[in-house]
Formats: structure tokens, sequence, C-alpha cells
């Protein structure tokens, strides 16, 4: 009883009170993987739960082939048989990057070490291990099975995506109008990361609408957001094919084992979830459930030799922009072919060629009737113009296409066009138009303003073009222009000929004649003679040299022109000059008044004309 | 001094003018379209239908034929046609008064701006084409002659000042006068030629609206990109012509294509 004594009570308290944090601060460290085997690219997950009230800080392993990140932590408190106790859980995600036999060491020193068996991949949509909810890389969508309505759910349920295929035998180049539908559970995809698009290269998908239609839909009693694209699938090579559909989509992964989803589900809201850590966001992709489809080639047989490419249903109609028109004025033809099927093959050349018209390439635009271009109308616009006037009646259009529901070609044809060509005002400018006005008399008042016509004229021309801008005129002054020219440079040429040799020639000859007719009158005492002849020698002499006319050379002449210095040095010393004008003065005096010489003036006179035309002569 | 520059002058002046007229014949840069029967063109007052209008060999022009075509086309209520009679009218005679005035009253009844020009222009235009050509034949024969003359006459005149005897200096003087006179006649009479040349040069490659509204387009073709609509009886002129249209500029400077059959030329094509 002395053992229950007072103090030693106190001091067992105090030393329970005093050990009570040394337990408390050393926590139980508790590690679990799940699931324990996965394949490649999926993922497993730790969580690594500490009952205490504190956890030491973990770092991760480093496991060659592994990746571990750390997804989420929880914290609970839980109060057992009245004692609170708090709880600790760090999820971490390991993702494999390569098949085997992993051991990951423990986090902390007291915990175990943990195995993990890594599959080879066993591909896209392929099921996952059993029990396994863990995390995918690859959307695991057929583990759901099939609902009533043909929808394969991923493996956590949370998205899906249908490719709706009106028929599956086609025709290469012929138009299927496809829904593409996505399927996302309420709450559990955050984010669509891109378009729905083909897995398979033989087919091309057309004009995808950019905005879904989106719908609210209760699928196996759950609710899913419902966004539906509309497209036209395109075959582009015959042959039976696989046909699938994906889409990438940012999911939020349940965290926790399938029979524990339950109260997820009731959950519900993501915001929910998160709160209670149920879940991490995962980018996966989710593909359709493939879809087997036959592409028939088209036949040769009965091929149109105006064939394009149009596969579908389609009629064609014609219009003319005016059933009237003048020479030279463009008309407008109107081509629309409307139906259903491949638009963008649809071509047509028209009226490639037409006699007494000219024809432009059409050009064409295209309404569609739906929101991807399968129905709709396009209308070629040819340009037409119409050389001849008259009545005249252009020919039916054709387009050939090819039938799917039919199985052949198919020729659509229109009408014929009737159209009045009239003649162009450009042909008919010269014709009066036949009005009252222009059946009255000329002279008549005019009513308008306008000045009264004018007698009809008597003389007419036979173009409007200027006389001196018409070939035949121009020929006139265009020849005397030449005439005058060569006349002007024959004899430029020729004056500039006679102050050459031939010049000299000449006046040398002129010289000669001087003296010759001096000597005869010498001998016959014909003083005027013998002057006139002197005086003639000096003038061709001083024209030459002064480049004018002989006549021109006169006794004034000579005074204006030897009278300077420098023109006496041109003639030499200035008894000559006295002796020329002396000679001029002699010739004029035997002219009215006769002279009497004697034979030595003569002579003198004589040989002063020797030496005058030996200078000239040896210039 | 002066006879090499009027020799220059004269020959320049021909070639010039022979230039004029090879690019000014309509038939060359066109091809063939339109032609009347002289008869019509002779005598409007037959007034035949457009409907009745056959082809056949060149035309022949009068004056008082085009005039009269033309009040006849005004009085229709077709200004663009009588724009174009009135402007071919003009061109066989230039100084008929009434032509210039109804031609003036069409262009004000379709509320087209009147044409400007100056003084130069107007008195060049108003003188006889065909007068004006012998004109410029006998300003070249004076021209020619002249300068033959001088070079026959007297080579270069150095010594004019020296005095010589007075009546053979005044005889050379009076000579040398007239020459020059008859120089200066005759490359007057040249230059008058050719400058009426080129005031009508613009109108010989004018073309008129004859529809009501013509699209100007950007390129020729029919679906080429509207710029503007030219009013009927606009006077453009023409500068190419291409697969049915022609490239026109308008008085205020602005260009683009025209379907041909909107536009007639001035000058009718061959």
């Amino acid at each position: 009883m002395h053992l229950f004594r007072p103090h030693w009570l106190a001091a067992l308290t105090a030393l329970f009170l005093a050990a009570a944090p040394a337990f408390a601060v050393a926590p139980l460290v508790n590690a679990t993987l799940e699931p324990r085997q996965i394949s490649v690219g999926e993922s497993a997950q730790l969580t690594i739960t500490s009952s205490g009230t504190g956890m030491e800080p973990i770092t991760l392993p480093d496991v060659p082939g592994l990746e571990f990140r750390v997804v989420g932590q929880s914290r609970r408190n839980e109060i057992i048989h009245g004692a609170t106790l708090a709880t600790t859980s760090i999820i971490v995600r390991i993702t494999a990057e390569t098949p085997g036999i992993f051991t990951i060491p423990g986090i902390t020193p007291k915990s175990q070490p943990l195995v993990l068996r890594v599959n080879p991949d066993n591909g896209t949509g392929g099921p996952t291990p059993p029990g396994g909810s863990g995390f995918s890389g690859r959307p695991p969508v057929a583990a759901g099975g099939s609902t009533a309505n043909g929808i394969r759910l991923t493996a956590d349920g949370s998205a899906f995506v249908k490719l709706n295929l009106p028929k599956h035998e086609v025709y290469v180049g012929e138009s299927i109008p496809v829904d593409i539908e996505v399927g996302m559970r309420a709450g559990f995809v955050t984010s669509l990361n891109g378009l729905p698009t083909l897995t398979g290269s033989e087919f091309t998908l057309n004009n995808l609408s950019r905005q879904p239609e989106r719908v609210e839909k209760l699928i196996d009693g759950k609710p899913f957001t419902l966004l539906t694209w509309h497209s036209v699938l395109a075959p582009v090579k015959p042959g039976t094919f696989t046909l699938s559909v994906e889409t990438p989509l940012t999911v939020r992964i349940r965290t926790r084992p399938p029979k524990d989803t339950l109260i997820d589900d009731l959950l519900g809201d993501p915001f929910m979830q998160n709160f209670f850590g149920t879940t991490v966001p995962k980018d996966i992709t989710v593909s359709s459930p493939p879809t087997d489809l036959t592409v028939l080639a088209l036949p040769t047989e009965g091929r149109p030799p105006n064939f394009s490419g149009a596969v579908g249903t389609f009629k064609i109609a014609s219009e003319l922009s005016s059933a009237t028109a003048v020479t030279g004025d463009p008309l407008t033809l109107r081509m629309r072919v409307s139906g259903a099927g491949n638009f963008d093959r649809v071509d047509s050349p028209m009226l490639d060629h037409l006699d007494q018209w000219k024809t432009y390439p059409p050009k064409s635009s295209f309404k569609s009737g739906d929101a991807v271009g399968y129905k709709g109308e396009k209308t070629f616009e040819q340009p037409l113009i119409a050389s001849r006037p008259g009545a005249q009646t252009l020919p039916g259009l054709t387009f050939g296409y090819f039938d799917p529901t039919t199985r052949r070609y198919e020729t659509a044809r229109s009408a014929p066009l009737n159209v009045t060509i009239s003649p162009s005002l450009a042909d008919s400018t010269l014709t009066a138009p036949q009005t009252p006005a222009a059946a009255t008399a000329p002279a008549a008042r005019s009513q308008n303003g306008l000045r009264p016509d004018h007698p009809a004229a008597q003389v007419f021309v036979h173009s409007l073009l200027p006389l001196y801008l018409q070939p035949r005129f121009l020929a006139l002054p265009s020849l005397l222009a030449l005439a005058f020219a060569a006349g002007w440079l024959g004899l430029r040429r020729r004056a500039a000929a006679d102050s050459g040799p031939r010049r000299r020639e000449r006046l040398s000859k002129a010289a000669n004649q001087v003296l010759t007719q001096m000597e005869l009158a010498r001998r016959s005492g014909d003083s005027t003679l013998f002057f006139n002849s002197a005086r003639s020698g000096l003038q061709q002499r001083l024209a030459a040299r002064w480049q004018i006319e002989p006549d021109q050379v006169t006794l004034d002449e000579l005074d204006a022109r030897m009278g300077g210095v420098d023109e006496s040095q041109e003639i030499g010393e200035d008894s000559e000059i006295a002796e020329i004008r002396e000679i001029f003065a002699l010739a004029d005096e035997a002219n009215y008044a006769g002279h009497e010489m004697t034979r030595i003036d003569f002579d003198r006179w004589t040989q002063f004309m020797r030496r005058q035309l030996a200078e000239e002569r040896a210039a | 001094m002066t006879q090499r520059p009027a020799l220059a002058a004269a020959i320049v002046a021909m070639t010039l003018l022979g230039c004029l007229a090879r690019a000014a014949e309509p038939g060359q840069a066109t091809r063939p379209e339109q032609t009347a029967a002289p008869g019509q063109a002779a005598a409007p007052e037959r007034s035949t239908t457009p409907e009745h209008t056959t082809a056949s060999e060149p035309a022949a022009y009068s004056a008082a034929g085009l005039y009269n075509l033309g009040n006849s086309y005004a009085r229709a209520g077709k200004p663009g046609m009588a724009v174009l009679n009135y402007e071919r009218a003009s061109l066989l005679a230039p100084d008929d008064p009434d032509i210039e005035t109804n031609l003036r009253f069409v262009r004000n009844s379709a509320h087209l701006p009147p044409e400007s020009s100056n003084a130069i222009e107007r008195y060049v235009k108003r003188i006889d084409p065909t007068l004006l050509a012998w004109a410029g034949v006998l300003g070249v024969l004076l021209a020619g002659v002249s300068l033959i003359a001088g070079r026959l006459s007297g080579r270069k005149t150095a010594g004019d000042h020296s005095g010589g005897r007075r009546t053979d200096t005044r005889r050379i003087g009076a000579r040398r006068g007239l020459r020059r006179a008859a120089l200066l006649v005759g490359v007057a009479l040249m230059g008058v030629t050719v400058g009426q040349a080129v005031v009508l040069w613009p109108r010989l490659h004018a073309a008129v609206v004859v529809t009501d509204a013509a699209p100007v387009r950007v390129s020729p073709v029919p679906m080429g990109d509207l710029l503007f609509t030219l009013p009927e009886a606009e006077t453009v002129k023409v500068s190419a012509e291409h697969e049915g249209f022609v490239l026109i500029r308008t008085r205020t400077g602005r260009t683009g294509w025209v379907s041909r059959s909107n536009v007639v030329p001035v000058l009718p094509r061959r």
C-alpha cells in the first residue's frame, strides 16, 4: 500500500505525462502500393500513411524505370474510444516506363520495401489488370463494358467517344456524314484538350464543326455531358478498314480502390472529391470502339466523259441572266447543282466552246444546306458574250456524277435556253434611229433646242482622218521634202567639191583661157579685149579666194577687202594691189573711152597677169 | 545660217506627220469591227433601223450627214450616239457653229461637264483640216524652194556688209530677204499643220459611251471588280484594247477597262 503513497503517485503521473510526448512523436508509418502489377505507361498509387501528430519529411526513391510524383496529401483525425488519432497520407503516383519487377525501397527507415511488377505494353484500350483502378497513361476503355447504346466507357467510367456511321459500305470519294459524340462524366472530365481525330490515314475528316452540340444526358443513371461534332468522312482508297476516333481529355482519376468508389459516386461534385482528396488530374486519350468500313472503288463502266469525281445525288438547273442582249454585252449563264454529296468534287466546264459566242471560264460558289457542307447548292456562273445578233439557243448543260444509292453513273441535264441578241450600237453608229423628227425635212426647226438639220451634202469623204494624216496624201509632202533635201544636199556636196582639186583644175583652165585671150588681143592690138580678159581673170581668182561670185568682185569690193593690212598680205606687195586696181580702172576706161597701148604696155601687163595666174596655179 | 535648221524642221515635220498618220490609222491597233453603208451615212434622212444595218465596204462620210444623224439620235433620246456623231461631224467641219452648239447642248442635257480647252486650241481646231493639209504642202514647197534657191544663188554671203555696187547689193539683199520670208512662211504653215494634228490627236483616240451606264472594271474580264460607272455620252480616251475590252481614261484621269460594246470610237474602225 505504501507504493500508492501520494508522493509516489505524483511521481508516476509526472513520468507518464513526461513520456506521453515521446510516444506521440514516434508515428507509425505504413506504405501501401496499389496495384502491384501494371503495364508500361500505366501508373500505380503509393499511399504513405503516418499515424501520429507529425510526419517526417519523405524523400522519393529513385528507381530506374519508374517515375515518382507526389500528387496529393491528406490529413485525417479519428476518435477511437474517446482518443483522437491523427493520420496523414501522402499519395505518390508511380508511372512505369519500362517493364520488369521493381523493388521500391522504404520511404522511411521504418517502412518496408515494396515490389511492383510492370508488364509490357498491352496496347491502347486494352483491359486493365484485374482489380486495377489505378492510374493509366492511355485510356482503359473496355473495362466498363458496353451499354445498350453501344457506348464503351473508359475504365473509370469518366468518358467515352462514339462514332456514328450511317452505313458501312461506301465508295471512294463519297462523302459520308458522321457524328462524333464525346461523353464526359460530369465532374470527372476537367478539360477537352483537342478536337476528335481519326486514327487511320485511309479517311479524311472534313468540315468538322468547330463548336459541338452540347447536351446533358444520363447514361446508366450517371450524369454525362455529351458533345456532338458533325463532320463528313471521305475514304481515299478502296479496301476494308477499321475506323476509330480519339479525343484527348483531362480527367480526374480516382485514387481509391473500386470498392471505395461508391462514396465517390455519391460525392459527384469534383470540388467535394478534391476536398477529400479522392481524385487526381490525368491527361488521357479516349478512343471510340473500332468500326469496320468497306470502301468500294468507283466503277469504270458507264463513266460520263465530263465526270469530275462527284459522288452523291444531284440535280441541276440552268438560267441566263437575261433573255435579251446586244452583241458584245456579257451575259451570265448559271448552272445550279443541288443535292447531297461531295460538293468539293462537283465541277463543270459548262459551255467550253460555242459558235458565235465568246465563252469565259466559269466561277463557282457553294451555299451549304447543313453545317458540314454535305447538302447544299453549288452555282456555276459563266460569262458569255454573243458575237452575232439574232435569236439563238444555248444548248442544255449536263453534269455527270456517281449515285451510290443506284450504284451507277448518272447524267443530269438542263433545258436549252433561248436568247435574243440585238445588234450593238457600236455596229449601228451610222444608222439613224427611226423617229418622226428624223423623217422631217432637214430645214425643219428643232423643237428640242437643237439647231436644225443641214441640207444633204453632196461631197463625201471616205475617212474621218484629217487629210494630212492620211498616208496617201502624206506621200506628197514627204516626197517633196525628200526631193528638196536631196537637192540641197547635192548642191552642198557640189560646192564642197568645187573647193577641192577640181576647183583648182577649173581655175587653172580658166587662167589659161584668159592668157590665151590676152595673147590674141595683144597680137591684134585690141586693148579693150585685153583688159577685159585680164579683169575677168582677176575676178575669177579673187572670187574663188573670197568665196563670192565673180560678178561681185568690183573696184569698190576690191577697195573694201584689200584696204586692210591683213588683206594686203594675202595678195603680196602693195604695188601688186595698185596694179590690180589699175587693171580694173584701165578695163573700164577701155570699155567706155578706149585706150591706146604700146607694145611695152602689152608686155608689161601680160607679164603681170602671167605672174598672178601662175601664183594661183601654184596655190 | 538658217538653211540647215529649216531643212531639218521640214524633215522633222514630215516625219512627225507620218508618224501621227500611221498611229492614227484606225485599223492598226484594233480589229475591223464596224462599217456602214455609204448611203446610210450620206443620207441619214433615210433613217434605217439598227436592225437593218449591213456590213459593207468603207463608208463615206459628210459633215452634214453626220450632223443630221447626231440630231436624229438627240431627238430619239440617245445622247451617246448623238455626241458621237457630232464629234465625227466636227472632224470634217470643225468651224461649223451648229455642230458645236448642238454638241454642247446634248452634253449639257446629259449633265456632262463642258470640255475645257484654251484659246489656241480652239483656234487651231477651227481650221479646216483639208485646207490645212494643202497649206502644209505649200509650206514644204516654200521652205524647200527657198533653201534650194539660197544654195543656188549665193554661197555664204560673208560680205553682205561690204557694200559693192548699190544696185547689186540692194538686189542681192532683196533676194535674200525674200528667200528668208518664204522659208519662214513655209515653216509656219508646216507648224500650224502639225499643231492641229497634235491638238486633234486626243479626239482621234477618243470614244463615246453609248450605253446608259458603262461599268468600268479593274481588269478586262466580265467578272472583274467594278471601279466606277461611266454615264452615257461621256467622252473618254482609249489607250489599249484586250479581248473585247478597252482601257479608257476619263477626263478626270480615272482609268479602267470597259466592254467594247459600251463605247464607240470617234474615229471609226475600218
